[in-house]
């Protein structure tokens, strides 16, 4: 972070002059009637929209904190209707979020200060790394140690920190502000509510897609040689699990452009918790059956299906894909697998959130950019039915289930600003303003962290004439729209303690890839002890809010 | 000149203290028990109030810390009043028990009695009173004895740290040309914090792909050097770079030994006719042998402590091949948000480190009182 970056955000505020020469145009051409009253404003949202999405301009490399506060300082025009310059002077908040690959509060910053340039409030840092966010924020929450004004925020800690009475409610003034029924259908309540009150401010959608190399399944040589091998099927981009398997045994020892060819690539190595979602991306076609919403637990009595044949199937998966991976597949966390391997051009397969999509595109760190394709994630030819404890193959064909993995960031005020009006406004002021639905825009644009989650993100023209390949975008959007919107989405709980239930596996997990022990001993030795896990939280409880979180 | 008795008297020479009345030694005495007894029973009460078993008590520990501070000044009252000017000498004291209290009883104490507890920070009922059942728990975690497993390993190579690391430090001690510049070389890697080990050695220089150690073992006929992929492999490549940042540590203690020890004594073997593995062998190892023994003690010590190195690079795997006992506490308590148990485990691993080295001390007495 290069605080001197910051320094120029003064100059980028409009000066007296310009205003009124600004002013002085909308009214000559007001006069004219060249722009009757409502066509003038849509139009100037619309040029706002097409402005910032040229900064930089996609395939211009990364932005840079000066693009981050050139895009705040032209979003503030809803901060400005609804605060008074200077208005919060002396107010000071703290902020505490993640600090992933130099994104998430590196851009807030940049964002929001020619937000503290206006109000006159200050804001300060909390920077937390991934795998650091979850244990802080569970100390400050079962200490009441509660250090932060504003808090950058999953949903599946909802459970923890609205259950608690820790977040401040939403004020209707922000509703309107960020325009929150724009937000995708699976996002909208529960998620972001708690007993039926709002509490966030939606900044990302999260859901593992399946990003893919098009230029592996396009090869004439590697078509050729899987035909030769007696494959009977078409080279082409795996639909199914099974099918990425074969191909990812297929492609071992084999070469593109000169260099190793590698199929699926797997994150075995723990990773704070987070790990675990990529396990669950490979188990949600075998395990999510469409007849039943939960997959993970049994929702009348918490009890766990990580050690039923399908969790087992998608272990044994790993296992066996891992001898036609890397060497070194082993120590690769998510991190290694998205932004050191598939972006830098080493394997043709892997589930992620959307960063993939954009940094690809948007970002001086990939390679790959010209070649990456999108899809929901493969689905299986058969599912699991825990009812039945039977393999079903559905009528309808393979069986997809996308895993919306974690819901989302959002950000919350924390309910200690409430005793302090001003300092309540203030927090409230700059979360709309971070989730303002202009800048969201943008942010889902380039690399920030965050994927699509508002409707209005899925205007493909916006995104072709920010510089984005048409096909390549559509590929992009789709793959998360229709995840989405899947009918048999696998969706994330929201109970106290989640990642303690991932982060127990993710141990287990390495043993077993380590091949310590095998599958179904390792997976009965994740239940034993996720249903000490459940006592320990409290079981009763623990059932009540995972069936609310399905809505059953 | 004095002569030698006056010296000892003087030293045995105690200021006469004026004689305090027994009726005022027993309100002292009565001071000190009251304010002792009202203390333990406030802290018992507090006890069974955080475990549950009591309704009355305090929302947190702020009374009991003030109690604390009441009892200490209670106590020093009465000291003086039972010891008159005595006791007001011992006052000067006062500063250094609050301290120790505070710091290293208070602490410890705490933690036996988180250790007590059932506390996950996800619970909803908050922490429950669990006895000895962290305890017990630890007995059935097949994850805390593979890292103490793995710590016998880890400590064992602290003997092979300590050859390389006396091979080096007689090396510098010999005439040899630009003897300073290679003594600032050799000592380079122990000003590097672990971290920076981590990410600079395990990371980078040993990544499979393009890291340097990877490409000189590719041209040595290694086809995939993946340091970090096979369990004893990784192993020995978190073990090479924490021997790597703790050899010179060793070397320069036993360089310094070495610079102590007596020219004359070197010179006398080879008088003698003592060919070089001789000299070393009856003179100098067993010269520099109490340095050796304080030397490995402490790296010992650091060694039981190991984690930064494996948190970064392996985060215990593959398998938990290189977890420690540390990384896996530190786990426990990050991962898991598992406070009673992730102390009850550091606790017990406290117990056996002063087991551990309350052994090992009393050996190197015997042995340093041999050699001597």
């Amino acid at each position: 972070m290069k605080q001197q970056g910051h320094d120029p955000h003064s100059e980028l505020r409009p000066n007296r002059r310009a205003v009124l020469m600004g002013a002085a145009s909308a009214a000559a051409l007001g006069t004219t009637g060249a722009l009757g009253t409502f066509s003038g404003l849509a139009l100037a949202q619309n040029n706002l929209r097409s402005q910032i999405s040229q900064i930089p301009g996609v395939g211009k490399g990364a932005p840079t904190d000066a693009d981050w506060q050139k895009v705040g300082e032209l979003c503030l025009g809803p901060t400005r209707a609804s605060v008074k310059e200077g208005e919060f002077k002396g107010v000071e908040l703290s902020f505490m979020g993640l600090n992933n690959q130099n994104l998430h509060n590196l851009l807030f910053r940049g964002f929001l200060k020619p937000w503290e340039a206006y109000t006159g409030a200050k804001i300060s840092w909390i920077d937390l790394a991934q795998a650091d966010y979850n244990p802080r924020l569970q100390q400050a929450i079962a200490t009441g140690t509660v250090d932060f004004d504003i808090l950058e925020m999953g949903a599946p800690f909802e459970g923890d920190v609205c259950g608690k009475g820790l977040a401040s409610e939403m004020p209707d003034w922000v509703k309107k502000q960020i325009d929150i029924d724009d937000y995708v259908d699976y996002l909208k309540p529960p998620v972001g509510t708690w007993n039926g009150k709002t509490y966030r401010v939606t900044i990302d959608g999260d859901c593992h897609n399946f990003n893919y190399r098009t230029d592996y399944f396009s090869d004439p040589a590697l078509a050729k040689a899987w035909k030769d091998a007696g494959n009977q099927s078409e080279w082409g981009v795996p639909k199914t699990w099974q099918q990425v398997q074969a191909v990812t045994k297929f492609l071992k020892g084999k070469k593109i452009k000169g260099q190793n060819a590698y199929g699926y690539l797997d994150a075995p190595k723990p990773w704070g918790g987070f790990g675990f979602y990529f396990l669950a991306s490979r188990a949600s076609a075998y395990a999510k059956h469409p007849d039943d919403k939960a997959w993970l637990f049994d929702v009348d009595t918490m009890k766990p299906r990580i050690n039923n044949p399908a969790w087992v199937r998608a272990i044994q998966d790993v296992i066996d894909a891992l001898p036609s991976e890397p060497a070194d597949q082993l120590n690769a966390d998510p991190n290694t697998t998205g932004f050191q391997q598939f972006l830098a051009g080493i394997g043709s397969m892997i589930p992620w959130w959307g960063d993939i999509g954009q940094v690809a595109k948007a970002s001086d760190t990939s390679v790959v950019g010209d070649v990456v394709g999108f899809d929901i994630l493969p689905g299986s030819e058969d599912v699991y039915n825990s009812r039945t404890g039977k393999w079903d193959k559905l009528a309808s064909g393979p069986n997809h289930a996308p895993n919306c993995a974690y819901l989302g960031w959002g950000i919350y005020v924390m309910a200690r600003v409430a005793s302090d009006e001003r300092k309540h406004k203030a927090a409230w002021s700059a979360a709309a303003h971070l989730g303002g639905k202009d800048l969201s825009l943008w942010m889902v644009m380039y690399p920030s962290g965050f994927q699509a989650h508002r409707t209005s993100h899925f205007d493909f023209d916006e995104w072709v004439a920010a510089g984005y390949d048409r096909k390549y975008i559509t590929s992009y959007l789709n793959s998360q729209r229709t995840s989405y919107n899947h009918p048999n989405r696998a969706v994330e709980p929201r109970i106290p303690g989640i990642f303690q239930y991932y982060s127990i596996a993710e141990d287990e997990l390495t043993k077993i890839f380590a091949g310590r022990v095998d599958a179904q001993t390792g997976a009965n030795n994740i239940a034993a002890a996720w249903e000490k896990l459940t006592d320990q939280i409290g079981r009763e409880k623990q059932v009540a809010l995972y069936k609310a979180s399905l809505g059953v | 000149m004095q002569n030698s008795s006056s010296v000892a008297d003087a030293r045995h020479h105690k200021p006469a203290s004026p004689r305090v009345a027994g009726s005022r030694k027993n309100v002292g005495r009565a001071v000190v028990i009251l304010a002792s007894l009202a203390f333990l029973a406030l802290l018992l009460i507090q006890i069974l109030y955080a475990a549950g078993a009591t309704t009355s008590g305090f929302a947190d520990w702020r009374p009991i810390l003030a109690a604390y501070l009441f009892w200490a000044i209670a106590i020093g009252i009465g000291q003086v009043v039972i010891r008159g000017e005595r006791g007001l000498r011992a006052l000067f004291l006062l500063p250094a028990v609050f301290f120790t209290v505070a710091v290293v009883i208070f602490p410890t104490l705490f933690g036996f009695y988180i250790a007590s507890l059932d506390w996950n920070l996800s619970s909803l009922e908050g922490p429950r009173f669990y006895g000895f059942n962290n305890l017990i728990g630890l007995f059935h975690d097949t994850y805390y004895w593979n890292a103490l497993g793995n710590m016998i390993f880890y400590t064992a190579a602290v003997l092979g740290e300590y050859a390389v690391a006396f091979g080096l430090a007689l090396l510098l001690n010999a005439e040899i040309r630009a003897r300073k510049f290679f003594r600032v070389v050799f000592l380079l890697p122990m000003m590097l914090s672990p971290v920076a080990v981590s990410w600079m050695i395990g990371k980078s220089l040993m990544e499979y792909r393009f890291g340097p150690a990877a490409t000189l073992a590719r041209y040595l006929g290694w086809d995939n050097p993946a340091f970090f992929a096979s369990p004893w492999m990784a192993w020995l490549s978190i073990e090479a770079m924490d021997a790597w940042v703790s050899i010179p540590f060793i070397m320069i203690i036993l360089l310094a030994g070495l610079q102590a020890m007596p020219k004359e004594v070197q010179e006398a073997a080879k008088v003698d006719g003592a060919n070089g593995w001789q000299s070393f062998w009856h003179v100098t190892f067993p010269i520099t042998l109490p340095v050796s023994i304080t030397v490995l003690i402490i790296r010992i010590i650091f060694k039981l402590k190991l984690a930064d190195i494996v948190i970064n690079v392996t985060a215990g795997g593959p398998g938990g091949a290189t977890d420690t006992v540390s990384s896996f506490i530190y786990r426990v308590y990050r991962d898991r948000s598992n406070v009673g148990y992730g102390t009850g485990l550091a606790i017990f691993y406290l117990l056996l480190i002063i087991a551990l080295l309350t052994i090992l001390l009393r050996l190197s007495n015997r042995w340093t009182q041999k050699v001597e």
